[in-house]
């Protein structure tokens, strides 16, 4: 099945879409890159590293300081240009749930906008649409932007993942969204407690069986934290292993803090799943 | 027109890598098998032999035939015994068992070719390689691979 993020288009294989964040307070990296230069440096690496897309966010996910449209835009549109600029080849995506932000930043050559909020703002379709981008359908069950799940129940918490995601992805197309530039994503931890967020994994498969690729995003987050009782520096382990699981159900695409890392993890599961040849095998049969 | 090609699995597409191991011995054998004709006779001394014949025989657009043949392909090789490495490990005798094949495939010792695990069986029809056009003459692997074409 063909992916296409704005101007790139891609085959079955899978891709990985670096984080990079333009945010004095992410919960990974804590900032690290939140000064222009350490963000390109940041971009820079993961280019090497081999990653299709960079998937850059002004605004952390989890609660805090409220960051205007004006703010977010100022964190992240001339970086993009830059970004842009510098690497034509590279799949610029923006982590934004704002239509407002999202015109902003595919005017100057962003190709996917990462809507990680599940369609909060219902005109960030159109925005996708009119600058022919690609668009990330997220499910949060609902919850506004920047809150925490508490006491969220799910009569069956992939089926409404799949509801939700599916649903977006159809008004994404009724507006013109190409079908092709359609992706969804269950949103581990995002309205999911980590009972969720597990089963979600272990039941992947049922996303990838409705057609739209699959993005994950699991990167070092709380369910894999809680799961193993570790720290967010500690979490690298969980996060392949749930990578893992992710990739035999066939996810296309892996939102990382860790390219190479996952790179590798993917790739084996891809082989082992019978969708990529060995790199280079002469053992036993030369 | 008779070729000879080692019977190589990493030949096979089942077997297929990113990065192919094999492919300098590929184009060799591939350059041989088309210089057979249309229809193919492949003789080879066993079924992982047959099957990597009969995938050069298909990658060259020919047919595999039983008799009425324009070619025939012979399917084998010299010791997997010639390095550390080689998949019988190293035979100090496996390099001068290689170098009498390569003068002369008229009477092989075939005991000896089994201990050195040479897929030596079919070879011994074959004319001497000095006469033949030797495509591929090496063993990358701790096997003895030729390609080689014989024009009668």
């Amino acid at each position: 099945m063909q992916v296409k993020l704005g101007r790139h288009a891609f085959g079955d294989e899978p891709l990985m879409m670096a984080i990079v964040n333009r945010t004095p307070d992410s919960f990974f990296d804590k900032g690290a890159t939140w000064a222009e230069d350490a963000a390109f440096a940041r971009v820079a690496e993961v280019v090497a590293q081999g990653a299709e897309i960079v998937d850059i966010g002004g605004i952390k996910a989890a609660p805090g300081v409220e960051i205007s449209a004006a703010e977010e835009k100022d964190r992240v549109v001339d970086f993009v240009a830059q970004v842009r600029e510098t690497y034509p080849d590279l799949v610029i995506s923006v982590d934004t749930w704002r239509a407002e932000v999202g015109a902003a930043v595919c005017e100057v050559g962003a190709d996917v906008l990462n809507d990680a909020w599940g369609g909060a703002d219902p005109e960030l379709v159109d925005v996708a649409a009119q600058y022919d981008a690609a668009i990330i359908c997220t499910h949060t069950g609902g919850v506004t932007p920047r809150t925490r799940p508490y006491r969220i129940e799910y009569d069956d918490v992939v089926a409404a993942a799949i509801a939700d995601t599916v649903a977006y992805a159809e008004r994404a197309l009724a507006a013109g969204v190409a079908r092709e530039s359609i992706v969804i994503d269950p949103a581990h931890d995002f309205g999911k407690n980590t009972f969720h967020s597990l089963e979600v994994t272990r039941r992947l498969g049922e996303m990838v069986a409705t057609g739209w690729p699959v993005l994950v995003s699991l990167s070092n987050k709380d369910f894999v934290g809680e799961t193993l009782g570790l720290e967010v520096g500690e979490r690298l382990l969980g996060t392949l292993a749930a990578t893992s699981v992710c990739a035999l159900a066939g996810a296309r695409i892996y939102r990382v803090h860790q390219v190479v890392e996952t790179r590798q993890t993917v790739d084996m599961v891809w082989s082992i799943a019978g969708r990529r040849p060995p790199l280079r095998a002469i053992r036993g049969i030369q | 027109m008779i070729a000879l090609v080692p019977g190589v699995p990493a030949l096979l597409p089942a077997y297929a890598s990113l990065q192919d191991p094999v492919a300098e011995l590929r184009a060799a054998c591939l350059s041989a098998v088309a210089r057979l004709g249309p229809r193919v006779r492949v003789v080879a001394s066993g079924p992982s032999g047959l099957r990597v014949g009969a995938a050069l025989v298909a990658a060259a657009s020919a047919e595999v035939v039983g008799e009425g043949e324009t070619g025939v392909l012979v399917v084998g090789n010299g010791s997997a015994k010639r390095t550390e490495k080689a998949p019988g490990h190293l035979d100090p005798r496996a390099e001068a068992f290689d170098a009498g094949l390569r003068a002369s495939f008229a009477d092989i010792d075939l005991a000896l070719a089994e201990e050195l695990w040479a897929d030596a069986a079919c070879l011994g029809g074959l004319p001497p390689l000095a006469e033949a056009d030797v495509r591929y003459d090496d063993a990358p692997f701790g096997v003895q691979y030729w390609v080689a074409v014989w024009s009668r």
